[in-house]
């Protein structure tokens, strides 16, 4: 065994009560109305959580990425309207990975890299020209990171939000998921080791999702409970029919599977691999997230169908979140090719090493 | 409830690889005909074989037969026997629950008696909870036992007991004072009654398919000797309770398709049909992997001394739900007409399931049942 490593306790004990306190019913609605939260941002920021895991060298908070998905786990339990994944694990992690130092602001990322973008190189300047769709918080990035393949090499191109035209788009939760278009913009790119790569991107981006899910479906399905123990009908809670307690026992494994199966592939990726992980944690998310915004809809009866009722800031968010890096065909396509690849005796021992059966 | 991701350690991996050795090389792939999970028949040899490995019994002390291993050790041995479909049915019952209320609540002259000779393999042991009129309502058993000169005199009838014409002995919860008002759970008692006791008739109730597991157990004044009443007189229902918390959230609980999907891996390989099956091979891969992550940690908690009882329900409710799904996946993608005796194993294996599979979520207690436990243990936001 590799040695466990631990989240730090303290890291979700401050996480959690800073979003506690800033980040509450009224303030995710408002994020939604103007597209920011500004408010939230600069207190979340002012703790140095958004560039945990990246190095101090380039600008980052140190640490590991094991607390860096802590962190975006209590992000999407708090439905917290920020671009934290954007501007850590994934855009910090391009440009600190090509030796480039990050803003003090928001940075963005490209979901699709240069895979719908055409690409000129000459030396460590590229040309882009093209269309980003859904990139989330463009409008209020300092820089817009595009993980670029070109010449058979990988870059990290960093391009000022100034050079694009961005047009404002949001995804099924009311948060910023821009267009931007490229219109022969230079920037500056640096390339990075060959580990990264726009297949590593997509793996690290599909982890960051399955965080920030996990925490979701945990808090909607606290919510749920607590909702059917205070609705009184027929003269008790609701909680107490057995109709009901299915749909609650329901959400709760969802909650509890796509929660452990974010922490393994969180561990696994901590070490620096993971890809079987991450491709089953997404997986795992994102067939959680349907039956458990299904099963916690359900029992919250039509005030769940109101803004007024918090339960909507969790299920828009898992709805857009499941079709983020990956829906459910990429990865249990690219896993049962895996699957199929080790023969019916490899099949169990895959199940049980994972990632470490595949080195 | 929390589940905390564990991973096994050097050891225990070792341990993984000695059973999967042994397996090999007592069943090679290919040789046998695969059980389906813990349903698997009964077969003496190989249970004294396991025993002679020291994986039978292995959570007991060292001092009644048994290799002081941990719950996560027998979580390693029970998922390779039940993934390579082996024919673990004689042991069974003893491994996973008798043996441990033995040691929790039996006397020291039971201890003595049964748990070495349960590590052994020697013992085959069946359950006795449900009777024609209690099923779920479990508290509302009505079988009595009266005390007589050093013994007790039972009456009454015991259904669904799996195996009571090949086992030796028989764990019963017997009503040993009448049911008081207001509190049905007391006066139930646990009771060790060997299966070859006179006044004692064992009947098969055929199950679906003509196969015999099931019986009908009536007792006849039968006597049952003082010695063999197992903890405190009126404590069964908590006993029983303690007892069902071993009984689930394990392996046996969500692999029991996994011989018949392995199988159709193995005879799709070079066919066409490989190449339709990516898609649900992920997905059974990713779900066998999240829900043994599950599995797995509830073993670690029981290791930490807890008794997770809300999580063991969570995670049999899921995993028995799941074993359904599967098979209905691939009923769905197997455009054939498949029957017990077709000449492939996999879809004589399909045939198998798809008869026997109603029966995975009512087992052990309906999945009704453990929605109502494991309801009341879910916690809502924190204050």
């Amino acid at each position: 065994m590799s040695e466990i490593s631990e989240v730090d306790p303290l890291i979700t004990e401050t996480a959690d009560r800073l979003f506690s306190q800033i980040c509450d019913h009224e303030s995710v609605q408002n994020a939604e109305v103007t597209g920011e939260a500004t408010e939230i941002w600069k207190a979340f920021a002012e703790t140095g959580f958004p560039w945990i895991s990246i190095s101090e060298e380039f600008g980052g908070s140190g640490g590991t990425l094991l607390d860096a998905l802590e962190v975006l786990r209590l992000v999407g339990y708090h439905a917290a309207p920020i671009p934290a994944a954007e501007t850590g694990i994934l855009g910090g992690w391009l440009l600190s990975s090509s030796g480039q130092q990050l803003p003090e602001g928001v940075v963005t990322v490209l979901p699709s890299g240069s895979e719908n973008l055409l690409v000129a190189r000459t030396g460590d300047r590229l040309t882009l020209t093209g269309r980003g769709l859904r990139v989330p918080w463009a409008r209020t990035a300092e820089i817009i990171v595009v993980p670029v393949e070109v010449d058979d090499q990988t870059f990290v191109a960093s391009v000022q939000p100034g050079d694009c035209q961005i047009t404002p788009m949001t995804n099924m939760a009311g948060e910023p998921r821009d267009t931007v278009d490229f219109n022969e913009v230079e920037a500056f790119a640096a390339p990075v080791p060959s580990d990264v790569n726009l297949r590593s991107f997509r793996f690290r981006g599909a982890l960051s999702r399955t965080a920030l899910m996990a925490g979701a479906i945990e808090k909607m399905s606290q919510l749920t409970v607590s909702y059917t123990n205070d609705r009184v009908q027929f003269g008790r809670p609701v909680a107490k029919f057995q109709a009901v307690q299915q749909h609650l026992v329901w959400g709760a494994q969802d909650a509890a599977l796509a929660r452990m199966a974010a922490e393994s592939a969180a561990r696994e990726a901590n070490r620096g691999s993971g890809a079987f992980e991450i491709a089953a944690a997404k997986l795992i998310a994102n067939q959680a997230a349907a039956r458990a915004t299904k099963a916690c809809h359900q029992a919250h009866g039509a005030m769940g169908m109101t803004q007024e009722y918090p339960l909507h800031h969790l299920s828009r968010r898992l709805w857009s979140w499941r079709k983020e890096y990956g829906g459910d065909a990429e990865w249990s396509e690219w896993l049962g090719r895996i699957a199929i690849s080790q023969g019916a005796d490899g099949l169990y021992p895959l199940i049980t090493g994972g990632s470490g059966v595949l080195r | 409830m929390r589940f905390t991701p564990t991973e096994l350690t050097e050891e225990e991996l070792e341990l993984q690889q000695q059973v999967r050795d042994f397996l090999r090389e007592e069943l090679p792939p290919g040789s046998h005909e695969p059980c389906l999970g813990m349903a698997a028949r009964k077969d003496k040899d190989f249970s004294l074989k396991m025993a002679d490995r020291g994986w039978v019994g292995m959570a007991l002390p060292k001092d009644w037969g048994g290799s002081d291993r941990t719950a996560v050790d027998r979580f390693i041995v029970v998922e390779e026997m039940l993934r390579w479909g082996a024919p673990v049915g004689h042991h069974w019952v003893a491994d996973r629950q008798t043996g441990n209320v033995i040691l929790k609540f039996g006397t020291q002259e039971q201890r003595e008696r049964f748990l070495p000779a349960i590590c052994r393999g020697e013992l085959g042991f069946s359950i006795g909870m449900s009777e024609p009129d209690s099923g779920s309502d479990l508290a509302s058993v009505s079988t009595k036992a009266e005390e007589t000169t050093g013994g007790w005199i039972i009456n009454g009838t015991k259904i669904w007991t799996s195996g009571a014409h090949e086992n030796d002995w028989f764990v019963c919860l017997l009503r040993t004072s009448p049911m008081e008002d207001g509190n049905k759970h007391a006066g139930l008692s646990q009771f060790l009654i060997d299966l070859k006791s006179p006044g004692l008739e064992i009947s098969p109730i055929p199950f679906l398919d003509g196969s015999h597991h099931f019986n009908e157990v009536t007792f006849n004044e039968v006597f049952v000797p003082e010695t063999n009443v197992v903890g405190d007189l009126g404590m069964g229902w908590h006993q029983n309770t303690t007892e069902m918390a071993y009984e689930r959230g394990g392996p046996d609980r969500w692999l029991s398709p996994f011989s018949t999907v392995e199988q159709l891996l193995r005879e799709a390989r070079g066919t066409d049909l490989e190449a339709t099956v990516a898609d649900l091979f992920g997905e059974l891969t990713a779900r066998w992997w999240g829900i043994r992550n599950l599995s797995l940690s509830v073993a670690r908690l029981i290791d930490t001394g807890e008794a997770p009882s809300v999580e063991s329900s969570l995670v049999k409710e899921m995993g028995t739900r799941f074993e359904q799904e599967v098979i209905e996946k691939l009923v769905h993608l197997i455009d054939l007409e498949y029957s017990p005796e077709s000449e492939s194993l996999f879809e004589r294996l399909l045939a198998q399931c798809v008869v026997t599979f109603p029966g995975n979520t009512i087992r052990g207690g309906t999945i009704e049942i453990l929605r109502s436990v494991a309801s009341k243990g879910l916690k809502g936001l924190p204050a």
